[in-house]
């Protein structure tokens, strides 16, 4: 278990598409999380059917005091505080999953959510971090720790400063759900027609951006989708009956890069679950083998110093990576 | 404490995170960052509450391992006392009205930290720091601050050993497992590629291939676990793990002992299977 007071045996993720569709594949959900690089019409437009937006963003030490929208203690739907630190993307998925309706759940998601009905977002917090096989899930994604890394003082990645918030619609009004907030936030009412709930949530989302001076916050979104590969090799048999090659090809191409992604978050995947030191061992033996651990070890010494030097100069911290 | 010297001293506040959340409120309590060098040879950081003239906070800090940066999202004059061997955070808040000398106070400051002989730099125009009252009229408490790697090295100093050392580091596991350096043995040592095959992931999407192992070299989960295992090592707590690659249990004290002991293994390696090749 984590040497940490408040990490309840939950590991740090990392915030990756790739990861969090696994997680959604555990829960027995057919949904996957892309990467979401513009929140222009077109962009948002080629991921539907899409449900929910996440806004993840390094912290950010001064207070934003001015909540834009309003706080809805009464809110119909899911939303679970934060108790727990290392567990805010799953969080943030649950938040999300909870407010998409008529979605296919796996059965111990479904009966965690039929659980937590009408319990208040604190204890349903509690409740869903007390839950060993969904802490199991997330933790499946970071490396074993065999090496008992925990309890050695050592420092945390940077990731573990990111933040997700979700946005959604839930019975015709966009909601935020951040789990560090007392109660889930509501940006008001949208238009049906056109594109829809989008709209509306790319205005308080671009909002939000202006508030923090240029340059000053690093955030990235993701979107929450319908996995698109079975729709889309569907279509292409239908082209394809249809006699209409061209359109066909295009489809071929969407359906190659949709599956290389996928064979990329199979490999990190793998990459992530792995206990490295035996490769780190046998790369290091082989490198002595061949005589070339020796020189290896001078050219480190070497760049070690180099960066020490730079680093004492400008008095900045030693972290790597 | 007549032996204590005060290397440099600024006004400062402290600032707290608020509960779990990632914000940082400022403590109006006026106060001032003290950096002293105590009898006992080590450097104290403290804090002092100059409305009542305690000490507050009293760090006792190793050469190297922390260092005071400004936090840059924040556009106020806010700082970060952070270490490289464990992720507790101080912040504060500068409170000398004017910010001329926060570059001054903050380099100095940053010297200090990284070798206590430091001979710092003043601008001809100011004058020396204000060190306000004799910093070792501490009657409150002093409360040490140290995480259990520093307690296993001020006990390893105490008893006249060299536990793992604080110091900044010779070199790191994360440059020698470049892809730069692991690349020329794919051509040069093209036999030794098939014995690592065993120790990649198991349920790896692609066969064990040479092109795999290139790939897995440069991705950034591979360098993330390559940097793990090399702080590991720093601490020089590992002599139980590296057993279990049938090492002997020294190489788990550092990352020089750790390759000695692979070079030897290389070595022997090579020696019985040349023995073996030269009874043909």
């Amino acid at each position: 278990m984590s040497g940490d007071d408040d990490s309840s045996g939950w590991q740090l993720t990392e915030s990756d598409p790739g990861v969090f569709t696994a997680l959604l594949q555990t829960l027995g959900v057919p949904l996957i999380v892309d990467d979401l690089y513009s929140l222009d019409s077109e962009s948002l437009a080629a991921l539907q059917p899409l449900h929910a937006l996440i806004f993840l963003f390094k912290w950010i030490p001064t207070p934003e005091n001015a909540v834009a929208g309003t706080y809805d203690p009464d809110f119909p739907g899911f939303f679970a505080h934060q108790v727990v630190n290392n567990a805010c993307a799953t969080l943030a998925v649950l938040n999300a999953l909870g407010n998409i309706p008529s979605l296919k759940k796996g059965p111990q998601l479904e009966e965690l959510m039929t659980f937590t009905t009408g319990m208040d977002p604190q204890t349903r917090g509690l409740v869903i971090t007390s839950a060993d096989w969904l802490r199991e899930a997330h933790n499946s994604l970071s490396p074993p720790s065999a090496i008992s890394l925990d309890g050695l003082g050592l420092p945390k990645r940077s990731e573990d400063a990111y933040h997700f918030v979700v946005y959604l619609p839930v019975m015709g009004s966009i909601y935020e759900l951040d789990g560090l907030k007392p109660h889930a936030v509501k940006h008001g009412v949208y238009d049906e027609s056109g594109e829809g709930w989008l709209s509306r949530a790319r205005e308080v989302i671009e909002n939000r951006i202006a508030t923090y001076p240029t340059g000053a916050l690093e955030f990235s979104l993701l979107a929450v989708r319908d996995d698109p590969l079975s729709t889309l090799e569907s279509e292409l048999n239908a082209l394809q009956s249809a006699g209409k090659q061209s359109e066909a090809a295009e489809l071929v191409v969407r359906i190659a890069n949709e599956n290389s992604k996928r064979e990329r978050w199979a490999f990190e995947n793998s990459l992530r679950r792995h206990n490295h030191i035996g490769l780190v061992y046998n790369l290091l033996v082989a490198l002595a083998k061949a005589g070339k651990l020796e020189p290896a070890k001078e050219t480190a010494k070497n760049v070690m110093k180099e960066r020490v030097e730079k680093a004492k100069t400008r008095g900045e911290d030693m972290d790597e990576d | 404490m007549a032996d204590t010297e005060t290397l440099l001293a600024f006004k400062a506040g402290r600032a707290f995170r608020r509960g779990t959340t990632n914000f940082v409120d400022p403590n109006p309590t006026k106060g001032a960052i003290l950096l002293t060098m105590g009898e006992d040879g080590l450097l104290h950081f403290m804090w002092k509450n100059r409305t009542n003239d305690h000490v507050e906070e009293d760090l006792i800090l190793f050469p190297s391992d922390a260092n005071f940066v400004k936090v840059t999202q924040s556009s106020g004059r806010i700082y970060v006392l952070k270490f490289s061997s464990s992720d507790q955070r101080h912040f504060f808040w500068l409170q000398d009205a004017s910010s001329a000398r926060d570059d001054e106070f903050v380099n100095n400051l940053n010297g200090y930290l990284q070798d206590p002989e430091y001979s710092p730099v003043w601008n001809s125009s100011s004058q020396q720091p204000q060190a306000s009252t004799s910093t070792g009229s501490t009657g409150s408490n002093s409360q040490l601050q140290l995480n259990p790697e520093q307690l296993a090295q001020l006990q390893a100093i105490l008893q006249g050993t060299r536990g793992a050392s604080s110091q900044a580091p010779e070199l790191s596991l994360s440059d020698i497992l470049t892809p730069a350096n692991v690349a020329p043995l794919f051509t040069s040592h093209p036999e030794l590629i098939p014995t690592l095959f065993p120790h990649l992931p198991p349920d790896l999407p692609t066969p064990p291939s040479a092109e795999a192992l290139q790939r897995i070299i440069n991705s950034p989960q591979f360098r993330a676990a390559v940097s793990n295992i090399d702080q590991a090592l720093r601490t020089g707590l590992l002599g139980g793990l590296v057993t279990s690659l049938g090492l002997p249990e020294e190489a788990g004290t550092g990352i020089e002992p750790f390759l000695r002991a692979i070079q030897e293994q290389a070595d022997k390696e090579r020696r019985d299977s040349g023995d073996q090749m030269d009874t043909d």
